[in-house]
């Protein structure tokens, strides 16, 4: 019955370009047990709209805000109960998204430039605001630029979104050199071209001393996620493309070679152009993986961020070097998300000399839209946060938050790492191993992404994983899941609804996982004699006494626990419930209009937000749901009888 | 997301003519006044000297105005604070202690648009008295930081003393005022007194609005009774414009009036078909049958009964009461066309914009039919549809209902942004004159309520005004577009480099996208004065160049250094437009909107680049010192 909580999925409401306030269940109830969110008082009348982080060398936390200052918060993990100190360091700049900290000085990507920003009277106050490297900007609003990021021989990475197009307004497009682009300021500040095909790359760090960026979903982004950049690289997104052929470009593909492999979908209707959308029960649809092939510098993700489950719109990316004082995910990578208020969790392992891995929920329940993350020396994460505008699952503008653990360990997957024949999971503490063994505690199924002009994808050719059986290692640790059909390139989402734990019979704080597949490993795999194939809902039981009508007897109406996963999967459980109005009408509340089970499935697929005048947040049309998945809903909603 | 489009102007049928409604006061004779003393007369153009003042012992106190004043004419400066040359077109007063009438149209108005330029010396007051009785100040106000009713745009009071007579001043919402001596623009929507039949008043005369150099000073502002000094005391419906000749030289030029009446555009025979469907763009609707039609008296967008994935088209007849140009402006969501005599007057091809889109017309009397086609698909936008139309000689006629188009439909609370007690910088793109983009811009707000904007692409200052510094807005509501827009009369300077090696005396300065050599470095502040020095690098040579107030936060002085002396063939564009040097050695540019007053660094030239005037200073030392007066 739980299961309607396990997993917090946010649907984006992204029509176009506008995300709409969402909000968020109770999840962050549990998880405060083993990660607590603290906030910094800031004062009454500053907009801490939080653009970039930076811990000093004092220990205090500099922040850059969207309204162009510079904070020192002294103090800002609020030791011994104290109050922290918040100065003003600096003002006036361009919404800087970002903020490095380096030999004493301040370093912040504004919109056109790279600003160095010194104290040099020694009071505290920046008095010097030099400009590093000034580049070409049209003056579009989307163009925002992010960083920098100091590199090891401090240089400094920087990352610039695209434009959009006056008449074709959904179309990412680079009207100035390096837009869409990742560059490089080197120590003799000029200007290195590193990587293009990003549209907007708010986050980025370094993992294991490499550049990983992360993006949202978008024209040609199918979903957010986490890339890997090595120079020269094409994330996806053709603007940048425009300045590929340039002698100092280091991606090679023209923009002209590339729409001769995808189509620009760019057509005129009336006089007017028209805009690119899904094409539902496409024959031939593009994957990355595919134009890959024809494309060798395309980069694939190597971490999906399902859309509207792993946040909208991904930022910042930090990795958890704590030594353990921030819990038992040391080495691992953090990225926040700004639509969905909330932090995930990324485990990276490298196949075949490719990175790819696994995504879970972390922690939720910020105040506003999750921008930047930092660690202060005695590990805590700060958490920098504004919605700029965009809305978020937080419902305040902004926020400066931290994070600390409890130091109570929370029953979560530790990893999960892909064999020949499946996965291996990874707990943080013993796993009661009936439940474990039992398959029924196991669901996955597989998807991937279009790689097109329209924006987003809906997850496409989705399987349901076939479960052979599954190895719970002796100590309880770990779980090897062996399944038949594993998909190279492909998202597997596994919930591990029925795992508990040893002690206390706990099921997991977060039990989704989601492994994005590009490498199938080499090596052994287990035999069937190794494996546990016991489903729980095999062994004869007596029928079970539901107290809601229309089992599955009558009508072929699903039961609520079957509706469960139905309901998860398609993310309607991110606005609706049952019995209670959420960001959307209650189940029970659109069982009262009866309404056919058919006319249901059309609303489904195109929301008539009229019909509930009194709710803020119109429904976003869901066509990606299975028409007979759909039905199923339909009627099961007009099975509750209330 | 705005849309631009541009209108091509309707050519056949709807034929462009001389618009009549407005009427230009000629200036060629004093035909258009009563007789008067002899203080009033046309000349060709006049000079005001902006370092004197007209009285050796200045009054600053406006309350003094209307008292008797001891005039204490006794030296005679070697420079006259007005000179004037014969000719026509500017109409000047110089009165004396005898010789001192009010100037009186032969014409009477009661609705009224009026423009004008007007110049006003040192230490001059005057004042224009719509329909003889309600004043606007005019004063030398340049600098005045807290401006009160007696300043420049000022609504004057009465002197009554009973409380039902009395009447209180309202000062201008800032004070836009220039320099002594340059020429400043004003324009005044005058709504007359009503009136019922038996003569009882029944709506106070009001000021819809008073601009002065393009800054809104009053905003339908009412004035229940004649100011001080009216023509006569009773109020009614059409009285003679009155300029108060009394206190002061003061020249004007460019005086026009525009009567204004109730629009007299109808919409009749209106009809309206509803569609549904997922509209991508206007054209899909015409293959549909509609969903439901009707009768219309009004535009209404609620008669759709849906939130979205609607279309509606209104079709009937505009009557155009006479020739004129008439101004539609549109709010709605989604996608529009409007069309007259079947041609689109203004069209937004979208299913999911918003935008208030302003077209102007010329159009005929007649009757001619009116279409206007509305789509929306995009479930985040509310159905919005309305229509505004006025003409020149006609204030807004709306023909929508209410709720079709809230008023407060395009209003956010506003992000205002000004000094503390030490400068404001604050960078964010800046429209140039509302037109080109200006990116690499700073902008500096002074405690002394003198702002500017830098431009590090340009090596220069792009904007200049007084008052409060910036409306951030544009860039910081949801999630912005980056610009903010000055709060005050800015001044625009040019768009070239400020600073450059040229080729010889006559090359032109180059435009920043052939920068090459130049490279931007920021700035510091002045420790002292927090204000910000800029700094560049050009072709191997270190410059600063730091803005700042005067000492009374008047006008702004400039300082650049380079820190090399000797350099040859390098130029400091000063100004560009046309220029006049004057009397005190200053310059004025581009017909008297501001002056340039070199300090130091070498002597100032005029020369013309590409038919352009320009002037320019040839850098003789390591420094160049000059102010920017306005």
């Amino acid at each position: 019955m739980n299961s309607m909580n396990l997993r917090k999925a946010v649907v984006g409401v992204l029509v176009c370009l506008f995300s709409l306030p969402v909000v968020y269940g109770q999840i962050h109830e549990k998880e405060k047990e083993f990660y607590r969110i603290s906030t910094v008082p800031v004062p009454e009348n500053i907009a801490m709209e939080v653009g970039g982080l930076a811990l000093m060398q004092d220990g205090s936390m500099a922040v850059a805000t969207r309204r162009g200052d510079v904070w020192i918060v002294s103090n800002p993990s609020l030791e011994r109960g104290t109050p922290p100190v918040i100065q003003l360091f600096a003002q006036g700049l361009h919404e800087p998204l970002g903020l490095a900290y380096l030999g004493g000085d301040l370093y912040t990507a504004q919109r056109g430039e790279l600003t160095k920003l010194s104290d040099t009277n020694g009071d505290r106050v920046a008095d010097v605001y030099e400009t590093v490297y000034s580049w070409p900007v049209s003056g579009h609003y989307h163009e925002y630029s992010f960083g920098p990021l100091i590199t090891p021989d401090t240089s400094f990475f920087v990352t610039g979104n695209v434009a959009f197009g006056n008449e074709e307004w959904w179309r990412g497009e680079s009207r100035v050199p390096w837009r869409g682009w990742i560059f490089k300021i080197t120590k003799d500040r000029e200007l290195e071209p590193w990587a293009t095909g990003v549209r907007s790359p708010a986050g980025y760090g370094f993992i294991n001393g490499e550049l990983f960026y992360t993006d949202n979903q978008g024209d040609w982004i199918g979903s957010g996620g986490l890339w890997h950049v090595p120079k020269g690289a094409f994330m996806g997104h053709p603007a940048g493309l425009r300045w590929s052929q340039r002698e100092e470009s280091p991606v090679k593909i023209s923009e002209e070679e590339f729409y001769t492999h995808l189509d620009k979908r760019q057509v005129r209707v009336n006089g007017a152009y028209v805009k690119p959308e899904n094409v539902m029960n496409e024959e031939n649809p593009a994957f990355l993986y595919q134009k890959k092939e024809v494309i060798p510098e395309l980069q694939l993700p190597a971490v999906i961020l399902p859309h509207g489950i792993l946040g909208i719109s991904n930022s910042e990316i930090i990795v958890d070097e704590t030594g353990g004082v921030f819990g038992p995910f040391e080495g691992q990578v953090f990225i926040g998300d700004q639509g969905q208020s909330k932090i995930m969790r990324v485990d990276l392992e490298k196949i075949n000399g490719q990175y790819q891995g696994v995504a879970f929920d972390f922690r939720s329940g910020f105040q506003s839209g999750v921008m930047r993350l930092e660690w202060d020396r005695k590990g805590h994460l700060f958490v920098g946060e504004t919605n700029r505008g965009w809305g978020s699952a937080g419902t305040k503008n902004s926020g400066l938050q931290f994070v600390t653990w409890t130091g109570k360990m929370p029953f979560e997957m530790q990893t999960v790492k892909a064999k020949p024949d499946g996965f291996e999971v990874s707990f943080t503490m013993p796993v009661d191993k009936k439940s474990a063994e039992d398959l029924d505690s196991y669901v996955g199924k597989s998807y991937i992404y279009k790689y097109h002009a329209a924006y987003g994808s809906p997850q496409t050719n989705i399987e349901e994983v076939k479960l052979k059986g599954v190895k719970v290692s002796e100590d309880g640790m770990s779980v090897r899941i062996v399944a038949d059909n594993l998909r190279q390139y492909h998202l597997h989402e596994f919930a591990l609804q029925g795992i508990k734990s040893r002690e206390g019979g706990e099921p997991l704080l977060h039990n989704f996982f989601y492994y994005t597949l590009n490498n199938i490993p080499q090596g052994d795999k287990l035999g069937m004699s190794e494996l546990s194939t016991f489903r729980s809902s095999l062994v004869k039981k007596p029928a079970p006494k539901t107290t809601r009508r229309a089992r599955s007897s009558r009508n072929s109406v699903l039961s609520d626990d079957e509706i469960q996963p139905l309901l998860a999967k398609n993310t309607c459980l991110a606005c609706h419930m049952k019995d209670q109005q959420l960001v959307g009408p209650s189940y029970a509340a659109v069982a009262k209009r009866k309404y056919s089970n058919e006319r249901i499935v059309e609303l489904i697929y195109n929301p008539e937000p009229k019909n509930w005048p009194e709710y803020a947040t119109p429904m976003a049309p869901m066509p990606q749901v299975p028409k007979e998945e759909a039905l199923k809903i339909a009627a099961w909603i007009n099975a509750i009888d209330d | 997301m705005k849309k631009h489009f541009t209108l091509t102007l309707l050519a056949v049928g709807l034929v462009v003519f001389q618009v009549l409604a407005q009427t230009q006061v000629p200036l060629e004779d004093m035909s258009s006044f009563r007789e008067q003393a002899g203080n009033w007369q046309i000349v060709g153009d006049v000079i005001m000297d902006r370092s004197l003042d007209i009285h050796h012992d200045a009054e600053p106190e406006p309350q003094k105005k209307k008292k008797k004043k001891k005039k204490k004419n006794s030296e005679e400066p070697k420079r006259k604070a007005v000179t004037f040359t014969p000719g026509t077109g500017i109409l000047l007063n110089m009165n004396d202690d005898v010789v001192k009438d009010h100037l009186v149209t032969t014409w009477e108005h009661g609705d009224v648009e009026l423009e004008l330029d007007v110049m006003i010396p040192k230490g001059s007051n005057s004042g224009i008295y719509l329909q003889g009785r309600y004043e606007v100040q005019l004063l030398d106000s340049w600098g005045v930081k807290q401006p009160r009713y007696g300043d420049l745009g000022g609504i004057y009071r009465n002197w009554e003393t009973e409380p039902s007579l009395m009447l209180k001043g309202v000062p201008p919402t800032s004070n836009p005022a220039k320099a002594p001596g340059l020429w400043q623009h004003m324009k005044i929507r005058f709504r007359a007194p009503r009136f019922d039949e038996g003569g009882n008043k029944v709506a106070n005369a009001r000021f819809d609005f008073v601009e002065i150099n393009g800054v809104r000073v009053h905003n339908n502002v009412e004035v229940a009774l004649p100011t001080g000094g009216p023509i006569a005391k009773e109020e009614v419906a059409r009285g003679p414009l009155m300029i108060q000749g009394d206190h002061g030289p003061v020249a004007f030029k460019n005086i026009e009036y525009t009567p204004l009446e109730a629009s007299k555009v109808t919409l009749t025979d209106l009809k309206y078909e509803v569609y549904e469907g997922s509209f991508q763009n206007l054209g899909e609707m015409t293959d549909l049958e509609p969903v439901a039609s009707g009768e219309a008296e009004e535009i209404d967008i609620l008669v759709i009964g849906e939130e979205d994935r609607y279309g509606i088209v209104y079709n009937g007849k505009i009557n155009i009461p006479e020739d004129d140009e008439y101004t539609f402006r549109m709010g709605y969501t989604g996608g529009f066309r409007l069309s007259v005599d079947g041609r689109a007057i203004s069209e937004v091809n979208s299913n999911a914009a918003r935008s208030q889109p302003i077209e102007t017309v010329s159009l005929k009397k007649g009757s001619y039919d009116f279409e206007l086609a509305n789509i929306k698909n995009a479930p985040w936008h509310q159905p919005r549809l309305g229509l505004f139309v006025n003409s020149p000689s006609t204030d807004v006629k709306t023909f929508h209902h209410y709720d079709s188009y809230p008023l407060s439909e395009d209003f956010v609370a506003p992000i205002l942004v000004n000094p503390g007690d030490r400068p404001r910088i604050l960078r964010a793109f800046v429209n140039h004159e509302g037109g080109e983009k200006l990116v690499h811009t700073v902008g500096v707000g002074h405690p002394q309520q003198v702002n500017f904007i830098y431009d590090q692409d340009r090596a220069d200052w792009v904007a200049a005004w007084r008052g409060d510094f910036v409306d951030a807005t544009p860039m910081w509501h949801s999630r912005g577009n980056g610009s903010f827009r000055p709060r005050g009369a800015a001044l625009w300077n040019d768009l070239s480099f400020s600073f450059a090696e040229l080729a010889d005396a006559n090359a032109a300065f180059p435009r920043p996208e052939e920068k090459g050599a130049y490279s931007q470095k920021g700035y510091q502040l002045d420790p002292a004065t927090g204000m910000p020095v800029f700094k560049h690098h050009y072709k191997g040579v270190e410059v600063t160049d730091a803005l700042s107030p005067d000492p009374e936060g008047r006008y702004l002085q400039r300082k650049l250094t380079f820190s090399q002396g000797g350099l040859l063939n390098w130029y400091v564009k000063l100004a560009a437009g046309d220029v006049e040097q004057m009397p005190d050695g200053s310059f004025a540019i581009a017909d008297r909107s501001f002056y340039i007053n070199v300090l130091s660094g070498g002597a100032a030239r005029v020369r013309e680049v590409d038919g352009m005037k320009e002037l320019v200073l040839p850098i003789s030392g390591a420094e160049v010192n000059y102010e920017i007066i306005w």
